[in-house]
């Protein structure tokens, strides 16, 4: 194996994907961030409360933190307890980074992709709409995001497990220890 | 189950994997031998749409796009050269100055690994070249950065609020009691002002009293740079306008006027305009803090998904009535109880942070402790301060490991440890402090509240 | 673990059991199979009446079927959050749920009709509808798509009008009023210009508190008084013109009931009949002592909604009633029975109980607190 091999290519592949989709994602906090204080300048000052709004933050909110959950494991960010980890050299890393992935990450989101599939199907089946009387009747929609992020996160789960692979076969060299950085909170 | 999460836990893999993978596994095998009801992983997707829609949470990225957004357009950084200005000429001025910013910085971001990397950054390279010893400066540096835990407004305390609030609630149905009061995140929040205000009283003073012991640790300094007039100028260009955004954005939710969410909203966007105001808003800026935010956001929230299907399948082999019975048969009543749930989430606050603990741990014995009676501010205000500490605590205290990130190569890790020493005692004081007069956590809640 | 109780029950049982089970004596020596089931609730555990009454159904089905159904009660978010107990018993993930129709009115519209209907049925009428009216029939119906089979389980009676801090003098007090108020009435509130907000019990307090809502109804003195609302809420209107007899609902995955011989079917089908009658017996009972509590020690503000308001709120209420109807074919289903049900049922009870309560009591004497 080495680093023109279709696996490490393949890879790449995933990652971009993982980190376009991030990426785009990230913009829809600014939306967050406006939505929110709009809802607080309509109740403040107009003396409007409006439920269809604060439901949208709802579903951006929900749409960020499950969809980019790929993205952030793309970088690493999930916090782990690295007493040990830290110390590990960079193929000891790769080798519990491929066998977390494949038995922690992998079984979890394909567990959560099973049992939210007839949940979700559920919802389209009746087109579910809120259980507010103005809010967004689009339920069905808000819950597909969690089947969604399952497939995402398996992508990525996939992307990582070639990666630690071609760590252990000796073609991709472990990316530096995780160490907190400016960029890292 | 607690004992194999730990084990897979120390391997490294990422903390919401370990937990739910787990927890999955004990429930597959209790299925297989017939001893596990499948209905409750069934509760899964109910959970993680409870999760989804819950309003209190949606505090939490707003208040990290905030704290990025401080950070990033580097309005922190002139707050703390400003604040160093104001105290120059005094011993251990600096000192005094870097514990100062840090609880502004607390309070406006509550994300300790912000303050931390930015006062490590900014305040540890000046302390240095200003004679400060290594220990004392990094010492100082850590723990002010974890003063954004008890410091409101604080995730910490908004994540620890909606776990209090319906423990409190479990607690007085289980004695039958039907009149209850509640506790919300705003208790929580007014709770923590004195606590966390002596915290800070009390770093300074030991600074100031290093300062005056052994001079050479803690030296005065003069001004750092030239021309009064233009200092003045800044000083206050500095300082005011986020010292302004933090007493609105903690003054509408203390006042109750604004949730915590609403208030976080409005302090993310005036943490952007200001950046604008100061020509710090470029494109990159904008889209680095996104994308900041929404690392630091799923990181959250994949953990309160780790942790809800482990606290379903700890429910499933009636894990909560085992912890119940334990308890309630613990000697000592509800002063053991307590001392032993302190030790507990201390011990656990070396291997697990504020938001497994929070949402793993204070579930389970929160409930418990509550019906024994104790106030519910109290409780939260004591497990946040005890939080708070293990963030501190060597070796694997999470703020050692961002200013590590961050402090210059001579500076050894021993230094870092021996440093934070003096103020995981003075954590340990001031938790003893509040055991023995509750009313610092309690009574400006009842002031405002009656 | 049944067949030890079995043996050390006592002889009244065994006694029963014999009587009972004459078939399965003559069946020879199979065991009986036991059912566990998980009941979730939109409510607190054990909150008074509404979580207490699952509780004691519980324990009633328990013993009547010898230990052979054994429900374990869950509170709002122990194990499914509050307002996702239609879908978890829906889905099968519990077997029983506990809640309120209205709940779920993102998913079967229809639903508000079996819960209550502003300015419709009180709890008496509501039971007649239901029981012998052709009630019960529209409600299966309706949720048979879902593999639920509902029942009405308990009934509030007549609920109070809410908790304000602010007068309400005319309909214009309710303009940008954002308020918790599930159901129909919620939609009315919003023709008055308010904002309707459906939220679970157990959030009511810190959201009220923390200014997420300006307002917010519960149920009544019983309930309201227990979870504190008069801690923060300055004026306690009523009456209840949204909700004047709310039936709560007992729900059980068809499934799981299908796989019940016939007479655990009929002894789950009596208990829960049991607890629709008891816990409007227990809400009648606590009522009163619960406003005399709050009115004389808390010395809570109560207050009578103006004739004018409740004129309007009578006339949004109808226009908002059909326009439901129209918007779903089984809600205009149900809505047609219904309306049918009580065009014949009130002019009876006026000339029964509204004349018999009128004369009761001497004029003026049982005139409310103003
Ligand atoms: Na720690
Ligand atoms: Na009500």
């Amino acid at each position: 194996m080495d680093q023109h091999s279709p696996l490490v290519r393949l890879t790449g592949i995933l990652d971009r994907f993982t980190e376009n989709t991030g990426r785009t994602l990230a913009w829809l906090n600014i939306a967050m961030v406006l939505l929110t204080f709009t809802v607080v300048v309509m109740r403040y000052v107009f003396d409007q409360a409006s439920i269809f709004m604060q439901e949208t933050v709802i579903y951006t909110h929900a749409t960020v933190f499950l969809l980019a959950s790929a993205y952030t494991l793309k970088h690493n960010e999930h916090v782990r307890v690295d007493i040990l980890y830290q110390r590990m050299s960079g193929k000891g890393k790769a080798l519990v980074d491929l066998l977390g992935t494949l038995f922690l990450l992998l079984p979890v989101v394909i567990f959560i992709l099973v049992t939210s599939w007839d949940y979700v199907m559920r919802s389209w089946r009746i087109f579910e709409t809120s259980p507010e009387t103005s809010g967004i009747p689009a339920v069905f929609l808000l819950k597909t995001l969690i089947p969604v992020m399952c497939v995402l996160m398996i992508i990525q789960g996939v992307a990582e497990v070639l990666r630690n692979v071609a760590v252990l076969g000796g073609a991709l060299p472990k990316e530096p220890a995780a160490l907190p950085s400016e960029e890292k909170l | 189950m607690f004992a194999v999460v730990c084990l897979v836990l120390m391997a490294g893999y990422p903390v919401a994997f370990s937990l739910a993978g787990t927890a999955l596994a004990f429930a597959l095998g209790g299925m297989a031998f017939g001893v596990f009801d499948a209905g409750f992983l069934g509760a899964t997707p109910n959970r993680l749409y409870g999760l989804m829609t819950n309003e209190t949470l949606i505090a939490v990225p707003l208040f990290i796009f905030m704290g990025c957004m401080l950070q990033q357009s580097k309005i922190a950084e002139n707050l703390l050269e400003s604040m160093a200005e104001l105290f120059k000429g005094l011993r251990g001025g600096l000192g005094v100055s870097v514990a100062l910013v840090g609880m502004l910085l607390a309070a406006s971001t509550g994300i300790v690994g912000a303050t931390v990397v930015t006062m490590g950054l900014i305040s540890l390279p000046t302390m240095l070249k200003r004679g400060y010893s290594p220990s004392l400066a990094t010492g100082t540096i850590c723990a002010t950065g974890t003063l954004g835990q008890i410091i409101p407004p604080s995730i910490a305390l908004v994540l620890l609020g909606d776990v209090m609030s319906s423990a409190y609630q479990q607690a007085q149905r289980m004695q039958g009691i039907f009149s209850p009061d509640t506790v919300s995140v705003g208790d929580l929040f007014v709770g923590a002002l004195i606590p966390g205000l002596i915290l800070v009283l009390l770093y300074i003073i030991y600074v100031v009293a290093v300062a005056f012991i052994k001079p050479s640790a803690a030296p005065a300094h003069g001004s750092l740079e030239g021309d009064e007039q233009r200092r003045e100028v800044r000083l206050w260009h500095d300082l005011t306008p986020p010292l302004i955004l933090i007493v609105a954005v903690l003054g509408s939710i203390l006042a109750g006027i604004a949730t915590p969410t609403e208030a976080a909203g409005v302090g993310a966007l005036g943490a952007t305009i200001l950046a604008g105001l100061r020509r710090q808003l470029g494109i990159r800026v904008l889209r680095d803090v996104c994308q900041q935010t929404t690392r630091v956001t799923c990181m959250v929230f994949l953990i309160l998904i780790g942790a809800a299907i482990f606290s379903l399948v700890f429910r499933g082999y009636g894990g909560d009535d085992l912890i119940h019975g334990l308890f309630e048969g613990m000697p000592g009543g509800v002063v053991g109880a307590m001392i032993v749930v302190m030790v507990v989430i201390f011990l656990l606050g070396f291997i697990l942070d504020f938001i497994e603990i929070t949402f793993v741990v204070v579930p389970i014995v929160a409930p418990v402790l509550l019906k024994m009676g104790l106030d519910p501010v109290w409780l939260g205000i004591m497990i946040a301060l005890n939080l708070q500490t293990s963030f501190l605590t060597p070796p694997f205290g999470f703020s050692l490991f961002y200013l590590r990130g961050v402090a210059p190569p001579e500076i050894r890790t021993s230094q870092i440890y021996r440093g934070v020493i003096p103020f995981i005692i003075i954590q340990l004081f001031m938790l003893v402090l509040l055991s023995f007069w509750p009313e610092l956590a309690t009574g400006l809640p009842d002031y405002l509240y009656g | 673990g049944c067949s030890q109780e079995q043996e050390s029950a006592s002889t009244e049982t065994d006694a029963n059991n014999q009587a009972n089970s004459a078939e399965q004596a003559a069946a020879p020596a199979e065991e009986k199979q036991t059912y566990k089931w998980k009941m979730v609730t939109t409510w607190p555990k054990n909150f008074p009446g509404l979580g207490t009454g699952p509780e004691r159904l519980a324990d009633n089905v328990r013993e009547m079927t010898d230990g052979q159904i054994d429900i374990t009660v869950y509170g709002a978010g122990d194990l499914v959050p509050a307002l996702e107990v239609f879908s978890a018993v829906s889905q099968g993930t519990a077997e029983m749920g506990h809640g309120a129709g209205y709940y779920w009115k993102g998913k079967i519209p229809a639903a508000q009709f079996f819960s209550t209907v502003p300015f419709g049925l009180t709890a008496q009428e509501y039971n007649g509808w239901i029981f012998h009216g052709g009630g019960l029939e529209l409600y299966r119906e309706a949720y048979e798509p879902f593999g639920v089979i509902p029942w009405p389980g308990g009934n509030t009676g007549v609920q109070m009008g809410g908790w304000f801090n602010k007068e309400i003098n005319s309909v214009e007090d309710l303009k940008g009023l954002k308020m918790r108020i599930p159901g129909i009435g919620g939609d009315v509130l919003e023709k008055a210009g308010g904002t309707p907000v459906n939220m679970p019990g157990g959030e009511l307090f810190t959201a009220l508190q923390t200014g997420t809502i300006d307002a917010t109804e519960w149920v009544g003195p019983y309930n309201d008084l227990a979870f504190g609302l008069h801690q923060i809420a300055d004026y306690y209107y009523y009456p209840g013109w949204h909700e004047p007899g709310t039936a709560l609902e007992m729900i059980v995955n068809a499934d799981a009931y299908n796989k019940l011989p016939k007479h655990l079917q009929a002894i789950l089908d009596v208990a829960i009949r049991e607890m629709n009658a008891d816990m409007l017996a227990e809400f009648t009972a606590r009522n009163n002592e619960a406003l005399r509590e709050l009115v004389e020690e808390k010395n809570v503000e109560l207050r009578r909604f103006p004739d004018d308001v409740i004129n309007r709120l009578r006339e949004m209420s109808d226009e908002t009633v059909k326009q439901l109807a129209e918007q779903d074919e089984m809600a205009g289903k149900a809505y047609e029975s219904y309306k049918s049900f009580r065009d014949k049922v009130v002019p009876y009870t006026e000339i029964s109980e509204q004349t018999y309560v009128e004369i009761r009591e001497p004029e003026g004497e049982a005139a409310p607190a103003q």
